[in-house]
């Protein structure tokens, strides 16, 4: 891996700056005119890996001055061809210049971004030389390369090794003749990762075309050399004034701000621009700090002592005793004062010596504060193991990849095998509770044998190769395109190798053909790739865009819980998800598939915890009436509301908080006071019933209070749940018993004496009126006017929206659910609970950024649950992989046997 | 109240009743070393004993006169550590209960519903004492227990790998616990030996995908890799069973009956609690207590953890509690509460912990826990308990048992994860024993100083953090 001397790399924003001198060179003078306006221009380094400037020849040997470690050093061989003078290499005739040493960290690096942009300011000594001439090359000898800059003629030529060209380059890509003059011409060949390949002469696009797939498969062995093949033949003739290769791709912008910059860099390469650290320690420290350790007292609703430290404007404004935070001044700074001295946070643990001197720091250092609200919902979750995965199929994606796979259903006995799924951070599919253990190895053993002994063999064989024999040749190829559907991507030679074998032991022991496929499938169906949702975490200190079979397999199990199906593996194949308006296609095309409509099922079902209802057993005494048949009937109202909302009228999502229709079932009809009607699950509007309407108000939410209506439980419910809010836990010397209600004490009335209360109200005023609008529902979600002492009940109220100081007061349950439902935060925590439920992970401060790109994006779109998937799969959070240590300390025994 | 008879070494061959599977591994162990012989080396091992809500700490304060009475027949192999204080494992806006009981054996506040903050302490034990694995054939980590509230897994799993996930599943039922421990695979053994030949190579190649995900040229990342691991190691056991060990003894041993008791959904009602008669709890806890330590006594596990009662757990206890053949207390929790659902609970008495108050009930309950306790620590000093070096397997292991609160009331976290009750045992002379030790340490220090005995280099909680022996707890 080829980094920046600075460990710190990814923090800084790093630059070149660089002279530009008057050049003597012919016909520069005009291009030094459309540059002169600049006396001093900056080079963009990002993703640079080496830079050749020919001004600090050693010797025998050019230098690297990327700054970028290893160094990839080129030396001269023969020196009689050639010189260096003055920032220029010429060349007069054959010459050997190469790298020496291993350059596979710039292959890995290039091939790691999939994007590869090579630069030159070139001078040809003629119009005539081809082959075509090498002016760059990385490559073995003429037939074997991974890159080459060349001319042929009077245009230029360049060969860039993809998995879909040859090994020698081909087809390349061409300028148009009369490209090539002999003048100093700024020449840019960048190709991104959607295989787009564009061509830059003078700053200007000459040539584009698509260079079609990716780049892992370049040689690490291959080596640099500059104006001649490996093996001499392909010499080019002229001036080189700088040569660059970058692991990114250079837009215009880039290419013309470097054209500008011109040839010649002086002697201010690298100089490096560090972003403010004070500002990083702010967003990598403080901000967490301060909203784990001060906020629970100081936010907006609190602002204990007049003092809010959740907001930039607050935090640094005047408190009740004066201003709390003075950047640069410790001594004066109350916060820094109490912190000190232990005398905060109150009530609580001091902070630890390394956070005081992370404070101090802070603070000393000029209390940089680089966005306006610290949102305490963000740092519940250290990232540390989180973010990347490797996630295990779920029970019901097992399911459902067999079944799109195979065509075979074991959902009866992959439910009984498998181990359930249990819920972490509020859903079944959170990627680090997926575990496994012997029961998961025993189900699968079992589940493989029962898929074989389903399936056709012979036809499912045959869908991949007519061929029925166990020779090499027609085993490899249905190992290759077989194994590619069933493991959801290629598989390397190793892989084709491994299941190969096993038709080999087969053919020892006497067996035939589709006994062969039969084991093969059995050990796919066990493996990794197959139990697994596999990509590749390769060590980078930069994220990277994933590749397109992986970012087939993140959308399918995203939008439709499943594998990706052969239209979509087949524009992985063609590189086509890396295309944003064929990405956007395919997305359409997923969402407008019933397995999409399905699947969003398994979000509400996870989200609101619906399968508790399978288990509810409210108090005989209480509910004499009761029957388990309702809670089931909860259930399906919820997730046929949800159809209804979402994909019938397409509505926005926020709207589940408000919508005025449902499906009940007589029972259920009766149950909340509705006229029965006749069919199982009838369609109910309920625009004339005021009482209901919304999520809020369904049995299968209201049942989360206990059989005793708890408006601590509802209120922290829509608190956590809707408002992202956090809350303390309860204060000292309270006694926490729930207090009974009685002839003339509601729970209405219970929860206003807490709120009284000067030790509770703080934190219940948080969640509690939350709920007040939804008292007149009882336990079980019946709706009463009065409770069973015959004491009246309300449900007006007032919220108080976290983050904000001003509360909100509705009269009816209604508004309370419109409130709700138009409340930003609600809408924004809605978009980070269905991004939770397609990532399979808790979020965390890192993701804020991408998540509010996203929410805008949705909003922009209507807020439905269309836009909102579109938004997540074709942001950063989808399409890109973050940076992953690879740590090789974890598990010395997993090679042992 | 009577319980059904313990499971034994030897009782366990002839069999309880029921249907009759193979045990395979016990069979191995008679070929390899003789049924019983004790193990000529005294093997590391570490195991992890939770009872969920906790003992006030002013009751801590009465000694093995109070509610630790059932412990004192054992008071000369057990260390009470008291004024231990988890208050950094806090995690503000969480139920008390679950950031207490993350904080159990681990000294780290949790990071997610199923998350703890990093290792426990018998995983950091396990790791270092076998680097490359236990022996072929072992279960690596044994997680049981008896249980009903479930919210939150850290509620009731109690072994942690070092990013904090869970480091096996949990057995919450005797068969499930026989299962995993002695019985045989649902895919093994057809009998035709070609196709068990075959299906070996399909293994075969399944595990060296897995070795190659897991292994040093892996494209995957630490997390991940670490999860392949633990896939790989299920593997290669799986292996054993299938394959290696599937001989089933003549005189193999019984599966318990079914459970009888509310599990999964059904034990944790939205929260409400369930109705349990004591002796259908005890029980089904003692036939686990008695599954896990024959497990022990077999040498087929070494690490783990076992829970009795979840933290916060919510149950309606009826029935006589008696202690040595005496009455002590009539359970009849929501009667004694008036209060039907969850204000029925026994849970409910320590939110009315009182310390100038008798607290008659939270007595009857805790000094319950305790005698279950004991029964379970007990299965591992009788007799058949002995080891090569004289001491029985309670000594020579470290046991740390703990709870998840110091008060119960949820009024103060700071008193709440303070003066948390911890017992360890000797860990073969390396802690002090027949003690009671009144530490005022934070429980990361005590936890550090248990590793630090054992030769266990890593520490628990963060690194950074001046590491503060405990010396006093040594021997």
């Amino acid at each position: 891996m080829r980094r920046m001397k600075s460990s710190t790399f990814a923090l800084y924003l790093m630059v070149i700056s660089i002279c530009v001198f008057p050049h003597g060179s012919v016909g520069l003078s005009a291009q030094k005119d459309e540059r002169s306006s600049m006396t001093e221009l900056v080079r963009n380094a990002r993703g640079l890996l080496v830079l050749y400037t020919f001004q600090h020849a050693e010797g025998n040997t050019i230098p690297d001055v990327s700054g970028v470690e290893p160094k990839v050093d080129l030396v001269i061989e023969n020196g009689k061809n050639e010189t260096i003078q003055n920032g220029v290499l010429k060349i007069k005739g054959s010459v050997s210049i190469h790298s020496q040493d291993n350059i596979s960290s710039l292959t890995k690096a290039i091939s790691q971004t999939n994007e590869v942009t090579l630069e030159a300011w070139v001078q040809p000594e003629n119009l005539t030389q081809a082959g075509p001439a090498r002016i760059l090359t990385i490559s073995k000898n003429p037939n074997e390369r991974n890159l080459t800059l060349g001319q042929e003629g009077d245009h230029f030529d360049v060969r860039l090794r993809t998995t879909r060209t040859s090994t020698n380059g081909l087809p390349s890509l061409s300028s148009a003749k009369k490209t090539v003059e002999k003048k100093l011409q700024h020449v840019v060949y960048t190709r991104d990762r959607s295989g787009t390949a564009k061509l830059f002469v003078d700053g200007r696009l000459i040539k584009e075309q698509k260079i079609s797939g990716e780049l892992n498969n370049w040689n690490g062995s291959y080596q640099l050399g500059l104006a001649n093949e490996h093996g001499g033949d392909r010499v080019w003739k002229g001036n080189l004034h700088l040569v660059a290769i970058f692991n990114r791709s250079l837009n215009l912008e880039d290419v013309q701000q470097h054209y500008r910059a011109g040839p010649d860099a002086e002697t201010k390469l690298m100089v490096e621009k560090k972003a403010d650290p004070n500002a990083i320690l702010f967003e990598t420290k403080i901000a967490r700090l301060l909203s784990n350790h001060c906020l629970e007292c100081h936010d907006p609703a609190t602002r204990e002592g007049g003092l809010d430290l959740s907001q930039k404007s607050t935090a640094f404004a005047e408190s009740d005793s004066g201003k709390s935070l003075i950047p640069g001044d410790l001594i004066k700074s109350d916060l820094w004062q109490y912190i000190e001295s232990d005398e905060m946070p109150k009530n609580r643990p001091p902070l630890s010596k390394d956070e005081k001197q992370t404070v101090k720091e802070w603070i000393a250092g000029g209390a940089s504060w680089t966005f306006e609200t610290i949102d305490p919902a963000l740092y519940q979750h250290q990232s540390d193991g989180i973010r990347t995965f490797a996630r295990r199929l779920t029970v019901n994606e097992f399911i459902e990849t067999v079944c799109v796979i195979f065509d075979v259903d074991i959902s009866s006995e992959a439910k009984k095998l498998l181990p359930p799924d249990l819920r972490a951070d509020g859903f079944s599919n959170t990627g680090y509770n997926l575990t496994v253990d012997l029961g998961h190895i025993d189900a699968f053993a079992q589940l493989a044998q029962i898929v074989i002994e389903r399936l056709d063999i012979k036809s499912f064989a045959q869908r991949f190769e007519k061929g029925r024999t166990l020779t090499d040749d027609n085993m490899r190829k249905l190992v290759q395109d077989m194994g590619r559907w069933v493991l959801r991507g290629p598989l390397d030679g190793d892989e084709i190798d491994l299941y190969r074998g096993i038709s080999t032991t087969v053919a020892s022991a006497g067996g035939d053909f589709d006994e062969a496929v039969g084991f093969i499938l059995q050990a796919m169906i066990q493996s990794p790739r197959f139990v697994y949702i596999m990509e590749q975490e390769r060590s980078s200190a930069e994220s990277r865009y994933i590749t397109g079979y992986e970012l087939a397999n993140r959308l399918s199990y995203i939008i439709w819980g499943g594998p990706p199906d052969k239209t979509l593996l087949d524009a992985a194949e063609r590189y086509e998800l890396q295309e944003p308006a064929k990405l956007r296609e395919q997305v359409t095309r997923m969402l407008n598939d019933p397995r999409a409509r399905e699947h969003s099922q398994q979000f509400i079902v996870q989200w609101l915890n619906l399968n508790r209802l399978d288990t509810l057993s409210p108090d005989p005494k209480m509910f004499p009436d009761w029957d388990p048949k309702l809670a089931q009937n909860m259930k399906r109202e919820t997730i046929q509301f949800f159809a209804e909302v979402v994909w019938k009228q397409n509505r926005p999502l926020a709207d589940l908080l408000k919508a005025q229709v449902t499906f009940l079932s007589p029972e259920l009809a009766q149950h909340y006071g509705l006229p029965p009607q006749d069919e199982s699950s009838a369609r109910y509007d309920l625009q004339s019933v005021s009482s209901r309407g919304g999520l809020l108000t369904h049995g299968s939410v209201l049942t989360i209070g206990g059989d005793e209506a708890s408006m601590v439980t509802r209120g922290l419910f829509v608190l956590h749940d809707l408002l992202r809010g956090t809350v303390k836990d309860p204060p000292p010397c309270v006694d926490t018993t729930p207090v009974p209600t009685k002839p003339g004490l509601t729970n209405r009335g219970v929860a206003e004496m807490r709120l009284k209360n000067v030790a509770c109200g703080g934190c219940h005023a948080r969640f509690e009126p939350l709920s007040f609008g939804l008292e007149k529902f009882d336990g079980l979600g019946s709706y009463h006017e009065k409770d069973h002492f015959g004491n009246p009940l309300r449900e007006d109220g007032q919220i108080l929206i976290p983050g904000t100081a001003k509360t909100l007061t509705y009269e009816t349950s209604a508004e309370l659910m419109n409130l709700l439902a138009d409340s930003q935060r609600v809408q924004e925590s809605l978009t980070r609970k269905v991004a939770q439920f397609c990532l399979g992970r808790p979020l965390m401060a890192e993701d804020a950024e991408h998540i509010q790109k996203i929410h805008q994006q949705t909003q922009k779109n209507g807020g439905t649950w269309q836009s909102l998937i579109t938004a997540i799969v074709t942001s950063d959070l989808v399409l890109k992989s973050p940076a992953v240590p690879l740590s090789t300390t974890s598990h010395s025994n997993v090679e042992k046997k | 109240m009577t319980h059904p008879k313990k499971i034994s070494r030897r009782t366990a061959l002839k069999g309880l009743g029921g249907i009759t599977v193979g045990l395979p591994l016990l069979e191995e162990m008679m070929l390899t070393r003789g049924w019983g012989a004790p193990i000529a080396e005294v093997p590391t091992r570490a195991f992890n004993v939770f009872f969920g809500l906790g003992i006030p700490a002013p009751l801590q304060e009465e000694g093995y006169d109070g509610v630790l009475e059932p412990l004192k027949p054992l008071k000369e192999k057990l260390l009470i550590m008291r004024h231990v204080d988890q208050v950094r494992c806090d995690a503000k806006g969480i139920n008390a209960h679950f950031d207490g009981s993350s904080g159990a054996f681990t000294a780290t506040p949790p990071n997610g519903e199923a998350k703890a903050g990093g290792a426990s302490i018998d995983q950091l034990i396990r790791r270092s004492a076998y680097p490359k694995g236990l022996p072929n054939g072992m279960v690596s980590t044994l997680v049981a227990g008896t249980f009903f509230r479930r919210s939150r897994v850290s509620r009731y799993v109690h072994s942690y790998n070092p990013d904090g996930s869970v480091a096996a599943t949990m057995q919450e039922k005797p068969r499930d616990l026989f299962d995993r421990v002695f019985g045989t695979l649902g895919s093994a053994g057809e009998g035709d030996l070609r196709k068990e030949r075959l299906k070996r190579s399909v293994l075969d190649t399944v595990v060296d995908q897995y070795k190659f995900y897991a292994g040093q040229r892996s494209p995957l990342g630490a997390s991940s890799r670490a999860r392949i691991a633990t896939h790989l190691e299920r593997i290669r056991e799986f292996e054993q069973r299938a394959y290696e060990m599937k001989e089933k003894h003549p005189q193999a041993p019984q599966i318990p009956n079914l459970s009888q008791l509310a599990h999964g959904g059904h034990a944790d009602p939205g929260g409400e609690g369930i109705d349990m008669p004591l002796k259908d709890l005890t029980s089904e806890w003692r036939l686990m207590a008695d599954l896990y330590a024959l497990a022990i006594q077999i040498d087929r596990v070494r690490f783990g953890s076992i829970t009795f009662l979840a933290a916060g757990e919510r149950l309606r206890i009826t029935g006589d509690y008696e202690y040595n053949g005496k009455k002590v207390f009539t359970f009849d929790d929501e009667k004694q509460l008036g209060k039907s659902g969850s204000g029925g609970c026994s849970h409910e008495w320590w939110h009315r912990f009182n310390e100038k108050k008798s607290n008659e009930q939270l007595r009857a309950h805790a000094h319950m826990k305790m005698q279950e306790v004991a029964y379970f620590l007990s299965r591992l000093d009788g007799a058949e308990a002995q080891e090569a070096n004289g001491q029985s397997i309670l000594e020579n292991s470290l046991i740390t048992v703990s709870t998840e609160s110091g008060d119960g009331r949820h009024s103060d976290s700071k008193r709440e994860l303070s003066g948390i009750f911890h017992a360890i045992t000797g860990a073969n002379n390396r802690f002090k024993t027949n003690q009671i030790l009144d530490l005022k340490a934070e429980g990361v220090d005590v936890y550090n100083t248990m590793l630090h005995g054992m030769g266990v280099q890593e520490r628990l909680g963060p690194q950074d953090r001046e590491y503060r022996a405990v010396d006093k707890i040594r021997a």
